[in-house]
């Protein structure tokens, strides 16, 4: 019911939209994207959600880039940069003449500077800064990247040179600052809102100085956003850009079949067959920056002992989950990261499904057939993980012939990854999508500072060799020696099983015939800056 | 026997002996003729249900993964192996739709057969006590009706965990008000009857004034109720089934068949065919059922 209320609501609101539009004539270009959810705010730097980055991507730029549909590193608001000799120095040279968007209470009265860096840096750093307890005040990314740690100071030389110094040597940190978290926002707006008294609004009604600025949003139905003229880089090629929430991925196929969005979120594997044949509709695809894996809990018995867990790693058919689960559209994946990133090593060996072997190491290891054991599946479809609890059923049904009964489990969403990372379960299905490119952040997720409670690293599993090397391999800056220190990382990994790696998805995306200029982000991010409808 | 004693020839010409009361009931419940079909499908299915080790062809749980959405065999590409083809797991349809009858009925029944006889004592409590003991419950029945019945399941369902057990048990609570308030008015009305009066001046006691005089006059309305609930509970089980909190998997259970399967509505319609036209008939037959039962057990819509 509820699916059917939200996408009549959105859909009253796309119609009030067109009408609105009408008057404005023919020259008016609207591309209206489907989205999946609502966002929780506009401010990426307290999300963690794609969803929420998504709907705040038109509006921001950050400090460097990733260059359209790629990793590779390019440079946004800091027109060139130089890093001491050491590593430890970096110096912005900020881009001139930047403004930011005017919205309809407030003007800019200044130019993007050295100042509105140091606000977004400071907001999330210093928690005496004004507006660090403002919105819940958590900053998950910021301190999940380390960069509380490894920042010892940002400071402005002048007006348009801004200096950033390390406490150690970071290779990923320039990646780190492309992200999403790392928005720059204006000093002047959160001034002009605090003095209005509703500092909350700085985070609900977003300015920036992107491609997009912001018009309306409306909880579970439309997010407004409109052409910036003004702006410094690729300019948007369309006058309106409208996101049309739309949870369920049917009513979004049917909304896209009729020319109601021209282009979709996350389309479901079982329509995409109907989808290619449609000439209405373009359908691309790139092999995701992902992981989908299942868990084992190494704290709790029996997961403690090696041989459990890879007699798990033999008793899965991997293949059957990619064949019905992924219908094809994935791969299984040998390693942590997929075989595209840098650092992959192909010479780790790989669990080969064999339940006979299973039994016999599980007999090995003293555990006695049959036993119980929890497998958790989340509730939602993730972008690495179409279906986690068809996987659930077929994992049960290969465990159940090596004697080991699975209890299906389940929680909402939020809840889910909450007690995961407590630790609360024995097996649990997650994955994880790149953020930046970097190995670094695939590997972090079985580091040992993430295995405390509460930690990302589900498995709990704390490896002195591999954290030793995880640290030491994020303060080179030699691409050859930190590849290296990876593929050894993976071979400890893969022997020592503290998780079974499930598969590398491809990641589709569905638009109408005639949209054009888009460029799939292998980061799984959606970005319409330069996307046209004919 | 009354007809053994008389000559042949005076049977014939005198008025025919009143049938027995079973016999009466199925004279009454034979004329509707869609009640009559309705009962024989239901008991094919409840045979097949209780016998579906030897009738299904394969284990419900099976996983042909080489044979995933596999169509019935009627369409292309179809086998004799899996009649009404597999799902996308690869398990046979046919299989699992007789299994799933069993979990399905078995929730229907039982949940008919708790409600049946929680809401007889409780009815009849409320109405030989009255006064503070009729209030406690009717209200409390009230405040069950006041919440919709699949809300209030699945908020049961939400503090009590999901499995097959606490499904019963769900939809239990929500379809007990209606068996106490029918017990409780019909057993008011019949209170006051000259009958109950006598019984109560020949000095029989409470427990048998109730379950023994008032009870079986005002069973009729009860079965009906419950033949008709019966149907609910099952609609109800396979709503919190499609919604992943009735049973849980690996166990077949048509509605979280449906669930399951709904994204494949377009590419392998058959998956979730199957499993609601196998909710739809039997829905369909138990209500054409209770309605023959209703007309048949009903002394004014009888047939003089």
């Amino acid at each position: 019911m509820s699916t059917f209320k939200i996408s009549t609501k959105s859909m009253l609101a796309a119609t009030a939209m067109l009408a609105v539009m009408a008057p404005l004539g023919l020259s008016a270009k609207t591309l209206v994207y489907c989205s999946e959810g609502s966002p929780e705010n506009f401010t990426p730097a307290i999300n963690t959600t794609g969803t929420s980055f998504d709907a705040a991507r038109p509006v921001y730029d950050k400090l460097v880039e990733f260059s359209r549909g790629t990793t590779s590193v390019e440079p946004g608001l800091a027109e060139s940069w130089n890093v001491s000799a050491d590593g430890l120095e970096f110096t912005f040279k900020l881009r001139k003449g930047v403004k930011f968007h005017a919205v309809k209470d407030f003007k800019p009265s200044r130019d993007f500077n050295a100042d509105d860096v140091l606000w977004s840096f400071n907001r999330q750093w210093k928690a005496d800064h004004p507006y660090h307890k403002v919105s819940g005040g958590k900053y998950d990314y910021f301190g999940d990247m380390d960069m509380e740690k490894l920042l010892k100071s940002v400071t402005k030389v002048d007006d348009y040179t801004v200096k950033m110094v390390l406490n150690e040597p970071n290779a990923p940190m320039l990646a780190n600052l492309a992200m999403d978290f790392m928005a720059i926002h204006s000093a002047e707006y959160a001034e002009f809102m605090t003095k209005k008294g509703t500092p909350e609004k700085f985070d609900q009604e977003p300015v920036g100085t992107g491609a997009f600025s912001f018009v309306a949003y409306q909880k579970d139905a439309v997010i407004r956003f409109k052409k910036n003229a003004a702006y410094w880089g690729e300019k948007a090629q369309v006058d309106d850009l409208v996101y049309a929430i739309t949870p369920d991925p049917t009513a979004r196929y049917s909304k896209l079949k009729t020319n109601e969005c021209q282009f979709m979120a996350y389309p479901r594997p079982a329509d995409l067959p109907e989808m290619m044949k449609d000439k209405n509709l373009k359908v691309i695809n790139q092999s995701g920056l992902n992981i989908a894996y299942l868990a084992f809990n190494v704290q709790k018995a029996p997961f403690d002992k090696k041989e459990v867990r890879q007699a798990i790693n033999h008793a899965i058919d991997r293949n059957a989950i990619i064949k019905d689960v992924y219908l094809g559209s994935g791969q299984v994946a040998k390693n942590l990261i997929p075989p595209t990133m840098w650092s992959f090593n192909d010479n780790t060996k790989d669990y080969a499904f064999d339940p006979a072997k299973a039994k016999e190491l599980l007999a090995k290891a003293g555990v006695t057939t049959p036993v119980e054991f929890d497998l958790w599946y989340m509730p939602v479809q993730r972008p690495y993980n179409p279906n986690a609890k068809r996987i659930a059923e077929m994992m049960q049904a290969d465990l159940e012939k090596v004697g080991v009964k699975a209890k299906l489990v389940t929680f909402e969403w939020g809840e889910y990854r909450k007690r995961a990372q407590q630790g609360e379960h024995q097996m649990a299905q997650l994955g994880w999508t790149g953020d930046n490119g970097d190995p670094d952040n695939f590997f972090f997720l079985r580091g040992c500072s993430g295995a405390r409670p509460g930690g990302q690293n589900i498995t709990k599993w704390c490896n002195k060799e591999f954290d030793d090397m995880l640290v030491k391999a994020r303060a080179l800056t030699d691409m050859k020696e930190r590849a290296k220190l990876y593929a050894k990382m993976q071979e400890i990994q893969k022997d020592e099983a503290p998780d079974i790696t499930v598969a590398h998805s491809v990641v589709f995306e569905v638009m109408r015939a005639n949209v054009s200029g888009y460029k799939q982000s292998p980061l799984g991010g959606h970005d319409f800056r330069g996307v046209d409808v004919k | 026997m009354r007809t053994e004693t008389l000559p042949p020839e005076t049977t014939q010409a005198a008025i025919p002996a009143p049938p027995s009361p079973a016999r009466a009931f199925w004279l009454a419940f034979s004329e509707n003729r869609g009640a009559v079909v309705a009962m024989g499908i239901l008991i094919v299915i409840a045979l097949a249900a209780i016998f579906a080790e030897l009738v299904a062809p394969h284990s419900p749980t099976e996983q042909f993964r080489q044979f995933s959405k596999v169509p019935p065999f009627w369409m292309e590409g179809g086998s004799w192996r899996f009649l009404l083809g597999t799902d996308d797991l690869g398990r046979d349809i046919l299989s699992r739709l007789i299994h799933g009858a069993r979990v399905s009925l078995a929730i229907g029944v039982t949940v008919a057969v708790v409600s049946v006889l929680i809401g007889v004592v409780l009815g009849l409590v409320a109405a030989f006590q009255r006064g503070i003991i009729d209030t406690v419950i009717m209200r409390s029945m009230d405040l069950l009706i006041a919440i919709p019945g699949l809300v209030l399941a699945i908020l049961i369902i939400a503090v009590i965990g999901p499995s097959l057990t606490n499904t019963i048990v769900a939809v239990t609570v929500v379809s007990l008000p209606r068996y106490v308030r029918l017990v409780r008015a019909s057993a008011l009305s019949e209170l006051g009857r000259e009958y109950v009066i006598a019984a109560r001046v020949a000095g029989v006691g409470k427990l048998r004034l109730m379950f023994v005089t008032v009870l079986p006059n005002c069973l009729s309305p009860v079965i009906v109720q419950a033949a008709l609930g019966l149907s609910e509970a099952i609609l109800e089980a396979a709503a919190l089934g499609f919604l992943g909190l009735g049973a849980q998997p690996p166990l077949a259970e048509w509605g979280a068949m449906v669930g399951d399967g709904r994204e494949f509505m377009r590419s392998n319609p058959w998956i979730v065919t199957f499993p609601g036209l196998a909710i739809l008939i039997t829905v369909i037959s138990i209500n054409l059922m209770g309605d023959g039962l209703r007309d048949a057990l009903d002394p004014k819509l009888r047939r003089t």
